[in-house]
């Protein structure tokens, strides 16, 4: 039917540089099943925001391009912008006004009848608990309320697609988890296609269904969560010693119950059969390749040391 | 609806409710007629008898700068919702770049013409007379309308162009000043020295200025001389100038979108 063989979100080649051979988004290559929520994981400066800026049509890409709910951001950017939600990572309400005529205004400019602003909105807020809110002005709202109510009004249109930048950033434990339920909950009821950013580990495990990894502009590796973490093996290990660590990396690779080996910052990390099992025997190999080690765990892989194998590098926020 | 009638809508319902700045906003131009014009009258009656008049000839100046500083403050607002990223939410909506411009400039606008009325009313009180024909009010409120949409898309270019507020002020002061002292809006064009009646040729403040004295302000015709810029030129000059503003605007805007 159109180029995007069903996905709700296929870039090729996706680059923007803010500044000659400075490239923020490096030849992305990205595809998004429609409704699915997919997360973007990342360091801060990893290119998250910008790609989604890219994908919302607020910016133009340096090169290459995308196709966003059927429609490509450069041929067609006014098609990608009727049918998609964006909540941005800075809070981007007119505090003037109320809750209510937030919506109200957001409905307005996607050409909803007055019907539909006012059952929509109306449906929205109590969702957000917010009705006792909704006609005080968003300059009395608390950061948690404000939150809230930006993710209501990316809602007010019913887009196709959902994109959400950084939806918890700076959000208490509390309101994190009732926004998540909440991302979840869109993707079951309506069918929607949820893109999101996060630097937060568990957000990512626990809301995605596929988790694009990226790092210095490139998108590193794609997978679900469960499938990422599978292939780490059953247990991780993490080896750090005060020596050159080649030689230890090459001798545990050729180890059968070694299933992964990734030289990282601050060691080497290797994925086991049985990190118990097989202590013994890493302490053991380590010493006779000239690896003194200064600390040695085990613990079961999670998305942070599918990163760090992929990187190199611990995801900080 | 129209998303420019949108944004129009949501700017003039801030404004309604937004008490300080209403008041605030028919506050000051009624002391730049009182005082400025009160003090010129009194300069003015004694010696040649004509204070009214002079009340009558410098009302289109204030109007003039009172729509500058309107623009001026509307390009204030349109920097700060840049910056704060509120303008983001246009930006992402199906809505043409231009509609969210001249929804801003539609609303500065909205705002500069209720000072104008008062202006008006209050100049009438100190003495001036306004005159004219239902036809006259309409092309005096185009005139207004025109040149106020032209200075509001440089303000707003000008609020496109930074995200400093400093260097917004340095940039718009450097025209709005100039753009009402190097007119004849305070003066009679044949009395300037040469360059400087040529300079306000050049300015569109002088277009409607003139053109106001020709509609609704012909007391003041008797003080503004033979070298009256002819209405058709005043139509013309500031539609040109409202259509170069809000192109310049947009220009400005697109490239401030990286």
């Amino acid at each position: 039917m159109n180029q995007t063989g069903g996905y709700a979100i296929q870039t090729s080649a996706l680059t923007k540089e803010y500044e000659a051979g400075v490239r923020a988004v490096d030849s992305l290559d990205l595809k998004v099943e429609s409704n699915t929520v997919f997360a973007l994981l990342g360091p801060n400066g990893a290119g998250k925001t910008t790609t989604v800026s890219m994908l919302t049509t607020l910016l133009p890409p340096t090169s290459g391009t995308a196709f966003v709910a059927g429609s490509d951001i450069l041929e067609d950017p006014a098609g990608v912008r009727r049918k998609i939600g964006v909540t941005f990572q800075e809070t981007v309400l007119d505090d003037a006004l109320t809750g209510r005529q937030a919506l109200d205004h957001h409905g307005q400019l996607y050409g909803l009848s007055r019907a539909e602003r006012r059952e929509r909105a109306g449906e929205l807020l109590g969702l957000a608990e917010l009705e006792d809110a909704a006609d005080k002005q968003i300059k009395k709202y608390s950061g948690g309320m404000k939150r809230r109510l930006e993710l209501i009004r990316g809602l007010m249109t019913d887009p196709e697609i959902l994109f959400l930048d950084e939806p918890t950033l700076g959000v208490d434990p509390q309101n994190r988890a009732k926004i998540g339920d909440h991302i979840l909950g869109l993707k079951q009821r309506k069918g929607m296609t949820v893109l999101l950013t996060t630097h937060d580990l568990d957000e990512a495990a626990r809301l995605a269904d596929t988790v694009g990894i990226v790092d210095e502009g490139r998108l590193v590796v794609v997978g679900s969560p469960a499938d990422l973490i599978a292939q780490m093996g059953d247990d991780t290990m993490h080896v750090q010693g005060n020596a050159p660590s080649d030689g230890f990396a090459s001798a545990a690779a050729a180890l059968d119950f070694v299933t992964e080996v990734a030289a990282t910052d601050s060691g080497v990390q290797l994925g086991v059969d049985s990190g118990d099992r097989r202590l013994t025997e890493v302490v053991r190999l380590a010493s006779e390749s000239g690896y003194p080690i200064e600390t040695i765990s085990v613990s079961k892989p999670t998305l942070g040391d599918v990163f760090l194998k992929y990187t190199g590098r611990e995801l900080r926020d | 609806m129209s998303a420019a009638l949108i944004i129009w809508n949501k700017q003039m319902g801030k404004f309604a409710r937004n008490g300080q700045e209403s008041i605030g906003s028919l506050i000051q131009p009624v002391l730049w007629v009182v005082m400025f014009g009160v003090g010129m009258r009194s300069l003015l009656e004694p010696s040649l008898g004509n204070g009214d008049t002079y009340v009558s000839f410098m009302l289109p100046g204030i109007i003039a700068l009172t729509v500058l500083s309107g623009a001026t403050g509307g390009g204030m607002t349109w920097l700060l919702e840049r910056v704060q990223g509120i303008v983001k939410e246009y930006i992402v909506a199906p809505i043409a770049r231009i509609s969210i411009l001249l929804g801003n400039a539609a609303s500065i606008m909205t705002k500069a013409l209720i000072q104008s009325v008062v202006i008006l009313v209050v100049g009438v009180l100190v003495g001036a007379t306004v005159s004219g024909g239902v036809l006259d009010w309409v092309a005096s409120l185009a005139l207004v309308l025109l040149f106020g949409i032209g200075f509001s898309g440089i303000a707003l270019a000008a609020g496109s162009s930074t995200d400093d507020i400093g260097v917004y002020h340095m940039m718009i002061a450097l025209l709005q000043l100039p753009m009402l002292f190097m007119s004849n809006a305070l003066y009679p064009l044949d009395s300037l020295p040469t360059w400087l009646a040529w300079v306000a040729r050049f300015n569109p403040a002088s277009y409607l200025v003139d053109g106001l004295r020709q509609t609704i302000l012909t007391d003041a015709l008797t003080m503004a001389g033979s070298e009256l810029l002819p209405l058709w030129a005043c139509f013309a000059v500031c539609t040109g100038f409202a259509v170069a503003g809000m192109v310049l605007s947009l220009r400005v805007f697109r490239s401030s979108l990286g």
